[in-house]
């Protein structure tokens, strides 16, 4: 994926893409979700479920009332926040980073020691200290696939998706080990110290701060993007590698590894924040697959920072009722994996159709480029 | 010239990418025994009309007939079994495979079944070879042999299926002057032994030197056909390019934009932003010079990085450049010809400072215009808009509010108004600054990848194959910008190199003309200073 | 230590190198013809399910090991509709693909066994001696006393150079994966090629999970094929594109995965974990000493047609 969509300017300055052009990825977004849903209706109604049924039950566990809203799919939606602008960052950058799940883990990792061990500090020092230690951890996790892209040319999909296993082996070691529970009978952490917690931000709920920070970080990687010399840097080397290398001021490896860094710390701070907000401990098994879901809330955002609000909303929506949809309409919650799947082919295949047609779909000509034009007019 | 119909008869052909019509109602007759020469601008179409006629293409309307039978020429197999061989522009050879094995591809024989024919199209093209005097080691990767060798081998690989007609593209522009002229008396024996030959080219004297007929394209439809001795070349030219003066006139810059753009020009030279530029050691050399490289040597480099890959010198084995020393002076333009594949990319990247030298020194001014030879990719993000590409070169000059830097704002405001401006200047072709870039066609991109690239050039300009595939009145406008452009008086006055593989150009332009072949610059004298005289150092080291 | 225990180590490292084996030859076309298929371990899991399935319902291994072919078959078929058919990036469409077979085998299986992750009991492959070469000392029960399945990856290796180096087919395999646009120019339907050459890979995968399912674990449970599918791609290129080699870096992997066995022979004490992590480990560090020596095929995950201009 080369291009991003038409640029969105939040805070003015820029001009504005034609209507058109910022049009264009809400309806691949709408088409995909559309047609995702008639294939997951399919699938249903073929195996036996009534899709109806099944789609009440989920939404039901994810919108069923304001309190479901803001403690079950808000709070779901914060790591897809997170791990969805990681994946925006880098995929804007042309790094395939499929690593985030790993990087979460890093980062819980990461986070869970400090709130266990700096237990004197006030909550002002504190939290901020676990969450920078989870984005520390995530970076770190980056590390070693970016390193080996940028000294070695290995490419990156491999490599973090390895990563992954490494960092799920980690952690099992982790908290079985080192930072098991002080009675040292269940794998998972002591919880952590109460100054190194989210609080909830609205009373009530399980809302809690890291909603706000999400919210924050997808304005920050917006505005970054778009209107600051970094973020341009890196949308040139994502979308045009060799032009951004030639023009002589943009060193484009060194663009593509520092994001690619910038991309596992949000990663690491979306498993922070999950410790810290919600779990308060850590355990096996922390993340169910955020890093991969990601990719598809990162894609059917339109790999929009602003966008990946909405779509990781309505994956934790997703996640949300998908408990739901187990018990009451006795639906497997792995269907959610199929879902996401089904997103992500369906954002690929509409944005590959409204850029070349349905001629895409018809057997292609042997000579490919158009033959260089004189002063024509504008196509 | 044998009497009867004719071999090949395509008539009224259109073809369509999109919303641009290449082939308007084209038609072309070829007839065993001539050769036939197929004249007109970049653009008009030649290359389409040929590809429909090798089966590379499908045309949307309009009939081919061969011998007088219409045919269906769907892909390259059915244009191969009505007699129709193909020699394309841009080798269609596969480069880690041997020349054998190039030529075996797709070649059936039969008896063999799943098994690979080796000795059999072996035997077949020495018996070609032996006929043709067209010698290429069988052996040797494609990958090793340079440009002149790959045109042998695609050659024999049209010749191998024992066409009856004959189609080249553009064969002459890889080629020194001596190489074309002997593949000129080949393309004559071939005809002369009855097939018809029809041979793509943009250069007049080149096409009247070989072709007993000729066809005019212009905007994609055929305009002109006749028997070279009832044609000249003035004839040819007004058909190329029609009554109409082409030139396209240059608007006058708009006063607001040029203040705002001067915010944005680079400090002088001397400051080094860009990471890549090299270090200067020793003393500065006299004033005059902007650009000296002495020793230089620059390895060859294997490209692709990551999973995404951004080599610039990734590619087929360009020779490295060895011990090159040059000093671009003020006001002047070097010239350097040579046919592609001798070392002029890395040349070009170390004058504009891009790549730094693995031998030798190159002090370069810390800010170089350069205007690479492939715009889609090199020149242009096609998938952002035409203020993003103009920030390309700008967007880390000091901005009208706040410091630069790491985190420094991007002067959005600013450089669109330069944006327009660069449009307006250049005659750009575009609805405005926000259009995409991929919405242009190619003269209107290459327009502002010259004028992004003349702004932000202090002291030099890199120019390499500027006017590739650009219609005359293009061309003519890039070589008055060129020509505007060091000749200057607000300032000190710039210097350009100037690398083509066009001969005229090269000619045309340069203050001073130089040859690359094999990696080495070699200096022209003043009393080789023509076709002739180039072309044979051309050919000095060629491989 | 005992040549008993060597012989173990042997033939454990065979036993887990088979499946990495299978998957990484067919991967191996796939790539020659110029195409990345990430998706490898949805086939590889899609394999395991049909192994399992398939051996229940027709009370057979050897069935089990035709279904699981044919799932392999089918989740590669996805793959190539969308990457080859319609030409959608073949990173992601290939991470889609996989996604959905975790996905999908794991409600499958939810759904037909339940929740309660209890061991299936299947009809297994067992071993096949070789008369007279399982006799050989020490590498003839490791290598020629295994499943069926592994005598198929021995003999599939130097079938597949073969076919990529001496027949008319495989050069033009080749030739697409090198430069698709000279391979159309010479009369090769470049789509087909890539598409046969993708759903022979994802046949491949699905033989490797069903041998997972039926020869190495005799039971399904979910994501059992655990990252195979991605050490499978990096064993391919380790064995440089080229079958023999492929299989030869194959057993070595699974020499290296079946350390483990060997240390708890040798009664040392490493974190569990460790020895799970240890495969991923080591194919990073493969990578990292390996990669900068080999060549992939030049058109590898490009799509084509390339982009067209407007």
């Amino acid at each position: 994926m080369r291009d991003g969509p038409g640029d969105r300017a939040p805070l003015g300055g820029r001009p504005r893409a034609p209507r058109a052009r910022r049009i264009a990825p809400l309806l691949t977004a709408a088409g995909a979700v559309t047609l995702t849903a008639l294939a997951a209706s399919l699938a249903l109604a073929v195996g036996g479920h009534d899709p109806g049924r099944v789609a009440s039950a989920l939404i039901g566990g994810a919108f069923g009332s304001p309190e479901i809203l803001l403690s079950v799919t808000l709070v779901r939606s914060v790591p897809l926040i997170l791990t969805g602008l990681a994946v925006v960052l880098a995929f804007r950058a042309g790094v395939w980073n499929i690593g985030a799940e790993g990087q979460v883990d890093a980062g819980a990792i990461a986070g869970t020691t400090v709130g266990l061990h700096a237990g004197g500090l006030p909550p002002l020092l504190l939290v901020p200290a676990v969450l920078v230690a989870a984005a520390l951890g995530g970076l770190g996790w980056a590390l070693v696939p970016a390193l080996m892209r940028l000294r070695l040319g290995v490419g990156e999909v491999i490599t973090t998706i390895l990563m992954n296993f490494v960092a799920l082996n980690l952690a099992a070691y982790m908290v079985r080990g080192p930072l098991q529970e002080g009675r040292g009978v269940f794998p998972q952490t002591d919880a952590i110290a109460d100054a190194a917690r989210l609080g909830v931000m609205v009373p009530g709920t399980r809302l809690h701060w890291g909603f706000a920070i999400a919210v924050i970080l997808a304005v920050g990687v917006s505005v970054l993007l778009h209107r600051t010399r970094t973020g341009f840097r890196i949308r040139a080397v994502g979308t045009a590698p060799l032009a951004a290398a030639i023009s002589g001021r943009i060193d484009a490896d060194g663009v593509a590894f520092r994001t690619f860094l910038a991309s596992g710390a949000l990663a690491g701070v979306a498993g922070g924040v999950e410790v810290a907000g919600v779990t308060f401990a850590l355990y096996e098994g922390l993340s169910p697959g955020w890093g991969y879901t990601a990719i598809a809330v990162a894609l059917l955002a339109g790999l929009s920072p602003l966008g990946v609000l909405a779509t990781g909303i309505l994956f934790g929506a997703l996640e949300g009722g998908a408990g739901a949809m187990q018990r009451v309409a006795s639906v497997p919650a792995a269907w959610v994996g199929v879902v996401q799947a089904l997103v992500i082919l369906a954002v690929l295949a509409l944005d590959r159709v409204r850029r070349h047609g349905l001629g895409a779909l018809t057997v292609p000509s042997a000579v490919v480029v158009a033959p260089a034009q004189g002063d024509g007019s504008v196509g | 010239m044998n009497a009867g119909g004719p071999r090949v008869r395509m008539s009224a052909i259109v073809r369509r990418f999109g919303s641009v019509t290449a082939l308007d109602g084209a038609s072309l007759e070829l007839l065993p025994g001539e050769v036939h020469g197929v004249l007109g601008e970049n653009g008009a179409g030649k290359t389409t009309l040929l590809n429909v006629l090798g089966g590379m293409l499908p045309a949307d309307a309009g009939t081919v007939e061969i011998d007088g039978m219409p045919v269906r020429l769907a892909t390259p197999r059915d244009a191969w079994r009505h007699g129709i061989g193909m020699v394309h522009q841009h080798f269609k050879l596969v480069s880690p495979l041997t020349v054998l094995e190039n030529l075996a591809l797709g070649y059936r024989v039969r008896g063999h079944g799943m098994r690979l024919p080796l000795e059999a199209v072996r035997r077949r093209v020495s018996a070609l070879q032996e006929r043709t005097g067209l010698r290429v080691e069988l052996r040797r990767t494609v990958a090793e042999l340079g440009v002149g060798a790959r045109q042998r081998v695609e050659i024999l690989k049209a010749l191998l299926r024992e066409p009856e007609v004959l189609v080249l593209d553009e064969p002459t522009a890889v080629l020194a002057p001596a190489e074309t002229r002997a593949l000129f008396e080949l393309l004559r024996s071939l005809a002369a032994g009855g097939r018809a030959v029809a041979l793509v080219a943009h250069k007049l004297d080149e096409v009247l030197a070989v072709a007993d007929r000729v066809t005019v394209l212009r905007s994609g439809r055929t305009v002109h056909t006749a028997r070279r001795e009832e044609t000249d070349a003035d004839a040819l030219v007004r058909a190329m390019v029609g009554d109409a003066a082409a030139t396209s006139r240059a608007a006058s810059g708009a006063a607001v934009g040029s203040a705002r753009l001067a915010q944005l020009r680079p400090p002088m030279p001397g400051r080094v932003p860009d990471p890549s530029a090299p270090t200067a050691t020793g003393s500065p050399p006299p004033a005059d010079v902007v650009a000296a490289l002495e020793g230089v040597s620059v390895r060859r480099r294997s490209g692709g990085r990551g999973d995404a890959s951004s080599g610039l010198l990734a590619g087929e084995s360009p020779p490295a450049l060895q011990d090159v020393s040059l000093d671009v002076r003020r006001g002047e333009v070097v010239g350097i010809a040579g046919v592609e594949g001798n070392g002029q990319r890395e040349l070009a990247l170390v004058l504009a400072g891009r790549l730094a030298p693995d031998e030798g020194r190159a002090r370069v001014p810390a800010r170089t215009g350069f205007i690479p030879q492939d715009r889609t990719t090199e020149g242009l993000a096609l998938d952002l808009d035409l203020t993003d590409n103009v920030a390309l070169a700008f967007h880390d000059a000091p901005s009208s509010r706040g410091a630069g830097g790491w985190v420094g704002w991007m002067p959005w405001a600013t450089l669109r108004v330069a944006t327009a401006d660069l449009i307006a200047r250049y005659d750009v072709r575009a609805t405005g600054p926000g259009d995409r870039a991929r919405a242009l066609s190619g003269g209107n991109q290459q327009k502002l990848v010259v004028g992004r690239e003349l702004r932000v050039s202090g002291d030099l300009l890199v120019a390499e194959n500027p006017t590739r595939g650009l219609d005359v009145g293009a061309t003519r406008f890039v070589h008055e910008e060129l020509r505007r452009f060091v000749g200057r008086r607000d300032g000190p006055a710039p210097g350009v190199v100037l690398i083509s593989s066009d001969l005229d150009e090269v000619l045309a332009l340069s203050t001073w003309l130089f040859v690359m072949a094999g990696g080495r610059l070699i200096e022209a004298p003043d009393e080789r200073r023509s076709r002739e005289g180039v072309g044979a150092l051309m050919l000095g080291a060629a491989p | 230590m005992a040549e008993a225990d060597l012989v173990l180590y042997l033939e454990a490292s065979v036993r887990l190198g088979v499946p990495l084996a299978l998957a990484a030859l067919g991967e191996s076309i796939t790539e020659r013809s110029g195409v990345i298929n990430i998706g490898v371990e949805g086939s590889i899991i899609a394999g395991a399910l049909g192994g399992a399935l398939g051996a229940l319902a027709f009370a057979g291994a050897g069935p089990g090991v035709a279904v699981g072919a044919a799932a392999g078959l089918l989740v590669a078929l996805v793959f190539a509709a969308f990457a080859i058919g319609l030409g959608t990036d073949q990173i992601i469409t290939g991470t889609a693909v996989t996604l959905g077979g975790i996905g999908l085998t794991g409600a499958v299986y939810q759904a037909r066994f339940g929740t309660t992750g209890t061991a299936l009991g299947l009809p297994t492959l067992s071993s096949l001696p070789v008369p007279g070469l399982s006799s050989l000392p020490v590498a003839g029960p490791a290598l020629f006393d295994q499943a069926p399945t592994a005598y198929f990856a021995y003999v599939a290796a130097p079938l597949l150079w073969l076919f990529l180096f001496r027949t008319r087919w495989g050069l033009e395999l080749r030739a697409v994966g090198e430069a698709p646009d000279a391979a159309m120019a010479s009369g090769v339907r470049v789509r087909r090629v890539r598409i046969l050459a993708t759903l022979f890979g994802g046949t491949m995968a699905g033989v490797a999970g069903a041998h997972l399912a039926l020869a190495h674990a005799g039971t399904f449970a979910e994501n059992m094929s655990a990252g195979r599918g991605f050490v499978a791609i990096a064993v391919v290129v380790l064995g440089r594109w080229n079958p023999l080699l492929v299989l030869v870096a194959a057993l070595l992997f699974g020499a290296a995965s079946a350390l483990q066995f060997l240390m708890q022979a040798l009664g040392l004490d490493v974190p569990y974990q460790l020895f799970l992590a240890f495969p991923y480990l080591l194919t990073l560090a493969a990578l990292a000493g390996w990669v900068g020596r080999a060549r992939a095929p030049a058109a590898l995950a490009l799509p084509w047609p390339a982009e067209r201009a407007p």
